[in-house]
């Protein structure tokens, strides 16, 4: 089973994935500068590119670049309210930042079963487990519903660009949510029937096919997780200057 | 053994699909078809015993439905799970998992066999059902055809004792609809219960026991399936049934298209993502004309729709309406497409407002005169979500004649429909290619096709290497491209 996933590629429970993202959130409330979020950054881009997801990565890590100089420049350039308002919200952004990328990158590579099982041997309970495992599973749809929704709207003359949308948002925005919503909830409900009929409300602990066990490489990332957040405590806390 | 007792049964704030007072015993290695119009009750029947009603479906229940001597109603969904296997209709949203490895174990999982189990199960089901080309892949790449085997594969790695089919064969093509029937063939040699609901019937005719025929939420009629062969067609058209024999269903005479040419692709080739999808297309069509479009899933049928309505950009080769060449942006003015799934294309909340939404100055007596001839005047406030299925087609219709578009693409209008909106649908066809637009129709309906269409493409292996006129003369051809085989097995 073990052979299975080192054929795929590189693989992390998603135990210690969830853990990551606990210590990206940590990390991110105690950066103590721009710098460190940077570095935080950098590091979830490098798990992006081991997940062979090179784009995203690079994609990411040059937005936030972008971003950054941006920072810099308003807090040394601008004054009075406008950079208040500015300050306040990338403030919130760049708390928020690492979070969304490494969440992006989790979701993408986890396996619906996989996660199951997972929550099984933490045991957190279905109650909490079963809506978030169809969440993670109607993302994939929304995708393919959003190929047909803009065909539509191009046959109704809306244009699905960001374009289109800043000429008539009103208009836009009904194009989007009205199909969306609709689709969404079937999807939900015949996906919430599908497992449960399928016994995913059996109480006794799941088996799953892929074997999940922490390995070298979920430890290793552990510890480079909590490795930077302590560094980071350490920094405010003034042991390192 | 399945019983009901004085079963009856309505859904809360409904008043369609309910049943009344059913009355069956149903015994163990038996295979029944349920039948009958739209909403005469066949799914909430199988709803009854996989648990759904009343635990995921709320209304009002009386009698007893026992699955072996046990009351369904009293047992948890996970113990039901473990006796009935479901498979729906939709392929995209019934399964769970991305790969197709952990779908097919997705149940026994649940059922927490070890997993060296798990993996001979997994084995063993793709072995039996003869699926080994689907191991390990991306559910999301698979047609629907095959993600439907991988739903069936799922219920059988569990294997129950009773299968339930609700519309299976919806969204499939004719092979698809043969492998499943192949299917259904080896769980009734393993001696399970197989219970269908279903509007198509010519492909269970031989491995149905009994066919119970619902009415308004009663069982009017059981057959056998010697009986339901014997129905005169009239009668069986009354009931509201769909063919019992393809064989029998011949080309219904459309005048041959003589009117002028409005329609012509001259050398067309299309691309997705550098892959040529279809080249070498050359076709013309007549003012009126309805042409069939068909092909196995992959073929290029939806590329080419897409193509025609001007929403696919990788396109060569020339595109003529009445002799002038149509570029993207033409062919998006002139053309719209009826999806399968309408619900995509309606964004407005009342009927009325759909038909002018967009529109900068709505022809008011346009619309009003639309809604009548198609019958929506009474629905002009309703929402378009709370309209059946039939009734949303119509509504995304309307729209195409009040933009007065000339060009129209059905994308698999007859998923999922019984005789008689079957026969709406190609009414409402008739009248839009007597308006003198050109029509096509992406389809496996072989009913459909000879109701409605005067001409059938045929898409394979990115070319089309079929142009056939829909009549009595070419139906060995016909019957060829929709698979329709004398014989049982294939």
């Amino acid at each position: 089973m073990m052979g299975e996933n080192r054929k795929k590629g590189f693989w992390l429970d998603p135990r210690a994935k969830l853990f990551l993202i606990l210590m990206c959130v940590l990390a991110s409330m105690v950066a103590p500068s721009l710098g460190y979020q940077f570095i935080l950054v950098l590091l979830i881009a490098l798990l992006g590119v081991l997940f062979g997801k090179w784009k995203y990565a690079v994609n990411t890590v040059c937005f936030y670049a972008v971003i950054c100089v941006l920072t810099v420049w308003i807090m040394t350039e601008m004054t009075g309210t406008l950079r208040t308002m500015f300050v306040a919200f990338l403030g919130l952004f760049h708390k928020v930042y690492a979070c969304g990328m490494l969440a992006g990158i989790v979701l993408s590579t986890t396996k619906v079963s996989e996660f199951l099982s997972a929550m099984n041997r933490i045991h957190a309970p279905k109650k909490l487990v079963i809506p978030l495992a169809v969440m993670l599973r109607y993302i994939p749809t929304i995708q393919e519903d959003w190929r047909f929704i803009k065909d539509a709207m191009r046959m109704r003359d809306v244009s699905p660009t960001p374009a289109g949308f800043l000429k008539n948002p009103g208009m836009t925005i009904e194009c989007i949510y009205v199909p969306l919503m609709m689709a969404a909830s079937k999807a939900a409900d015949e996906l919430s029937i599908a497992s449960i009929t399928r016994g995913i409300e059996n109480p006794n602990p799941r088996t799953c096919l892929v074997q999940i066990k922490c390995g070298a490489a979920d430890w290793i990332g552990m510890s480079v997780a909590v490795a930077f957040f302590a560094l980071e405590l350490c920094v405010q806390g003034g042991v390192i200057s | 053994m399945i019983e009901f007792e004085n079963v009856s049964f309505s859904y809360q704030g409904q008043e369609h699909n309910g049943l009344h007072e059913i009355n069956l015993k149903i015994s163990d290695g038996e295979c029944v078809l349920f039948c009958g119009r739209s909403g005469c009750g066949k799914t909430t029947i199988t709803r009854l015993v996989n648990g759904l009603i009343p635990q995921f479906y709320q209304g009002e229940l009386q009698g007893r439905i026992l699955v072996d001597g046990q009351k369904i109603s009293n047992l948890p969904m996970y113990q039901i799970a473990a006796k009935v296997g479901s498979v729906f209709q939709n392929p995209r949203t019934q399964f769970f998992n991305v790969d197709t490895d952990s779908e097919i174990s997705f149940g026994i999982e649940n059922e927490a066999l070890p997993p060296k189990e798990l993996a001979e199960r997994v084995d063993q089901t793709t072995d039996d059902l003869n699926i080994q080309n689907l191991r390990n892949r991306n559910i999301f790449e698979l047609s629907g055809g095959e993600k439907q085997k991988i739903a069936f594969a799922s219920v059988y790695a569990m294997n129950p004792e009773i299968y339930l089919l609700d519309e299976p064969s919806s969204n499939l093509d004719m092979t698809s609809i043969q492998e499943l029937a192949g299917h259904l063939r080896l769980i009734k040699a393993q001696g399970k219960t197989v219970l269908i609901a279903e509007h198509r019937l010519y492909y269970l005719m031989d491995i149905a026991d009994r066919i119970v025929y619902l009415d308004n939420g009663r069982i009017t009629n059981i057959f056998t399936p010697e009986e339901l062969r014997r129905l005169p067609q009239d009668m069986r058209e009354r009931m509201g049934l769909r063919a019992v024999d393809l064989q029998e269903v011949l080309p219904l005479t459309c005048q041959p298209a003589s009117g002028k040419e409005m329609l012509k692709l001259c050398d067309v080739a299309l691309h997705y993502k550098e892959r040529s999808i279809l080249h070498n297309i050359n076709i013309s069509a007549t003012k009126g004309e309805v042409i069939g479009v068909v092909g196995h899933n992959g073929a290029g049928k939806t590329t080419f729709s897409r193509a025609i309505c001007g929403l696919h950009k990788d396109c060569e080769g020339q595109f003529l309406w009445e002799g002038k060449p149509m570029d993207r942006k033409a062919r998006l003015k002139r053309s719209y497409m009826v999806m399968q799934d309408v619900n995509y294309e309606l964004f407005a909340d009342s009927v009325e407002a759909e038909c002018s939404f967009g529109i900068r100055n709505p022809d008011q007596t346009l619309i009003n005169a639309t809604l009548e001839e198609l019958g929506l005047a009474p629905y002009r406030e309703r929402h378009p979500n709370t309209l059946s299925g039939g009734q949303k087609q119509r509504v995304a219709v309307a729209v195409s004649m009040i933009c007065v578009k000339d060009l129209l693409v059905f994308d698999e209008p007859t998923s999922g429909l019984d005789f008689d909106s079957m026969t709406q649908v190609a009414g409402l066809i008739r009248r839009l290619s007597n308006m003198g637009k050109v029509i096509f129709i992406v389809t496996h309906d072989f009913e459909f096709v000879c109701r409605t269409c005067s001409r059938v493409l045929h898409f394979d292996e990115g070319e089309m290497p079929d142009d056939v006129q829909v009549t009595m003369d070419a139906l060995p051809k016909l019957r060829e491209l929709f698979s329709v085989s004398d014989g049982k097995e294939r």
